[in-house]
């Protein structure tokens, strides 16, 4: 589906979304979704009692959200590898922008392959998640 | 509650779909067996980070890092995730989660104290025994409560 993309694909190109003002509902919606009922994540009551002064999201939410970048960017089946490392905590009324940017492009075995530098930087401009990627046409 | 677990990991297109719509991903692969089989795949496509999240359904018999390594879960942290796929996980299939290998490293922190290190790999196959994808999960303890 992106064997076009991948012939035009060169250094520098970039792929990005924000997602604004992230909700508790949002927490929840992943809790149930991913199956994390960690209560910090989800009960004030237990977040206060923990130190915190509210929940916070799961990394794996974020996570999740920032592996979409290559998944919409190369295609859901073009992903070869994704990797993140968490650096901060998600707050509820955070502004998330997920971005990639393609840090080199090779040939290996005769396919185009394209790694990519990815990060999630809160609006407060605090780096939420870095994270790379390695993407290549698959086909079933 | 009582959490049952039966063993392996069913990979569901019911589960997918809200599993994606709780990252927003709305591409109709992810969601539409028919789009799924008109683009030649076998069935919808899970997300990258799904195995990841079907981790908290394994069966309760499954290795459990933490208790294994004998970690104190409150100063546990979730240091990071590696996916390597051979290929993507498809609803339909049944997967298998293998422990393998934990390496430790130990570096001292800037802030005091020494900070315990755990990557841990763990093998996902199908019903068929194919390898399917690797990940790596990075714990991290530390030597007291993280303060921010």
């Amino acid at each position: 589906m992106s064997s076009d993309l991948f012939a035009s694909i060169k250094e520098g190109d970039e792929y990005a979304f924000t997602k604004k003002d992230f909700t508790r509902t949002d927490f929840a919606r992943y809790a149930g979704g991913g199956g994390d009922f960690n209560p910090i994540h989800h009960d004030q009551t237990f977040a206060e009692k923990a130190g915190l002064p509210t929940v916070f999201g799961m990394g794996m939410l974020t996570a999740g959200i920032l592996s979409r970048v290559p998944a919409e960017w190369f295609g859901p089946t073009s992903v070869k590898s994704f990797g993140i490392r968490f650096k901060t905590r998600l707050w509820p009324g955070d502004d998330v922008e997920f971005k990639g940017i393609v840090k080199k492009v090779y040939e290996e075995d005769g396919v185009t392959h394209a790694d990519l530098d990815l990060t999630a930087i809160t609006g407060k401009g605090e780096v939420l998640i870095q994270g790379f990627s390695t993407v290549r046409p698959w086909s079933a | 509650m009582a959490e049952i677990n039966p063993p392996g990991m069913p990979i569901e297109r019911g589960k997918i779909h809200e599993f994606a719509n709780s990252i927003g991903c709305d591409d109709p692969l992810y969601h539409d067996a028919e789009a799924a089989a008109a683009a030649g795949l076998p069935g919808v496509v899970a997300p990258l980070t799904y195995t990841s999240a079907t981790a908290f359904f394994q069966p309760t018999d499954a290795p459990n890092l933490i208790k294994d390594l004998g970690l104190d879960m409150r100063f546990i942290l979730h240091g990071g995730q590696e996916f390597f796929y051979e290929r993507p996980v498809f609803a339909g299939e049944m997967l298998t989660a293998e422990q393998g290998e934990t390496i430790k490293t130990v570096k001292e922190g800037k802030r005091g104290g020494s900070m315990q290190i755990f990557d841990s790999f763990t093998n996902y196959k199908n019903q068929d025994g194919e390898l399917v994808l690797r990940v790596k999960n990075t714990l991290i303890q530390t030597g007291g409560v993280v303060k921010e």
